[in-house]
């Protein structure tokens, strides 16, 4: 029963790190994932598909201007 | 001068004499108290009980009141510790909402009598509505469907010490094996959490249910689990599985009970099926959730029980 609090941590910190590596224009627009292909308009229903879609590019715009905090992370890490 | 203050000392039963004269620094006064008592003779039968407190109760007192140096550094740390204190009030409710907190542990002994009985027999509990007041809902000490993290954090607790207790019984115990309990506990709880919010915000679910709700919710699971290893260590594997399973499918029912009226639209909430893919899906969440609690029951007792 080795599962700690650090390894959820470690866990987590990969996870971010998977979807910051995700690649804009070779990956998501081929799958119609792309950050301009998600949101249809003001609907009522947002959808889980476009839901996804936002997370993944609000996750990666916060891992873009958080570079000092990823860094420190990291640091943690290792 | 010196001999003067004297009689003083000698009338207050353990009171030491100020070593130095007032305007000489001297930072180690404290501790030449002794020595000096025994200097000037008459503190050698009261030196044994001196050295035994060596910051005696009252000696401190006086060294202070006579030296000036000590005096302004006792304000000056006194001045920090409550700066020091009101930066931390200031800033602890920035990241643990204290006040939202107290709203979970007003609970009395009616309640947790009646919240126990739930979590184990839901079966006859007709109305699971949270009572509001002027907008708030109730405190958990005035209605049983509210939820508290009193139940669950005394849950948890008991739940390690438990664990210990049926390690030991199998001589498989050792301290830090308590610590990895509770800390795999206690992970397996914020991977619960965040998965569910994480569900929450895709399914665009507009609910009141707030993150210290969700955690509430999710500790009342420990409950049963603790009956479970304990009819377990009492009577075997035969108790163990009967009560695990009974308290399984009772917090199967609380659960969605509970959850029904947080998640799905006020329409569900009746009975009455709703057609739609959205509330379909709430549906499904909520089914989700609440057997994943028997899942994770047996996932954290199994190895307990021998």
């Amino acid at each position: 029963m080795a599962f700690t609090l650090y390894s959820l941590l470690q866990a987590a910190l990969l996870c971010v790190n998977a979807i910051a590596v995700l690649h804009e224009e070779r990956f998501l627009k081929n799958i119609g994932w792309g950050t301009d292909q998600g949101t249809g308009g003001f609907g009522e229903e947002p959808g889980i598909k476009s839901q996804l879609v936002n997370l993944i590019r609000s996750v990666r715009t916060v891992m873009r201007l958080d570079f000092q905090v990823k860094k420190k992370s990291i640091y943690l890490y290792i | 001068m010196n001999e003067a203050l004297h009689p003083s000392s000698l009338a207050a039963s353990k009171r030491r004499i100020p070593v130095s004269q007032p305007g000489m620094a001297d930072p180690h006064q404290l501790f030449d108290d002794t020595s000096s008592a025994q200097s000037r003779g008459y503190g050698a039968q009261r030196a044994p009980g001196d050295l035994g407190y060596p910051s005696g109760s009252t000696s401190p007192q006086t060294a202070f009141l006579a030296d000036p140096v000590s005096n302004m550094a006792m304000a000056y740390g006194s001045s920090l510790a409550a700066q020091g204190k009101e930066l931390v009030d200031k800033n602890i409710d920035r990241f643990i909402p204290v006040t939202k907190l107290k709203y979970y542990f007003a609970v009395d002994t009616m309640y947790v009598g009646k919240k126990l009985g739930l979590l184990f027999f839901p079966y006859l509990h007709q109305d699971w509505e949270v009572q509001y007041q002027q907008d708030t809902p109730v405190a958990p000490r005035f209605d049983v469907n509210a939820p508290d993290l009193y139940i669950p954090a005394m849950a948890f607790i008991t739940y390690v010490l438990v664990a210990g207790l049926a390690l030991g019984t199998q001589d498989r115990f050792s301290p830090d094996l308590l610590g990895l309990q509770a800390s795999s506990a206690l992970a397996w709880l914020t991977l619960e959490v965040l998965a569910i919010l994480l569900s929450l915000y895709l399914v665009t679910v507009n609910t009141d249910l707030t993150t210290i709700d969700l955690v509430a919710f999710l500790g009342y699971k420990y409950v049963g689990m603790i009956g479970g290893v304990l009819m377990g260590l009492l009577f075997g594997k035969i108790g163990y599985y009967l009560v695990l399973g009974w308290c399984c499918v009772s917090i199967f029912v609380f659960m969605i009970r509970t959850l029904r009226l947080k998640i799905l639209a006020e329409a569900a909430a009746e009975g009455v099926p709703v057609r739609g893919a959205r509330n379909q899906l709430r549906m499904y969440l909520t089914m989700a959730v609440a057997a994943a609690q028997p899942l994770l029951m047996y996932w954290l007792t199994f190895h307990l029980v021998r």
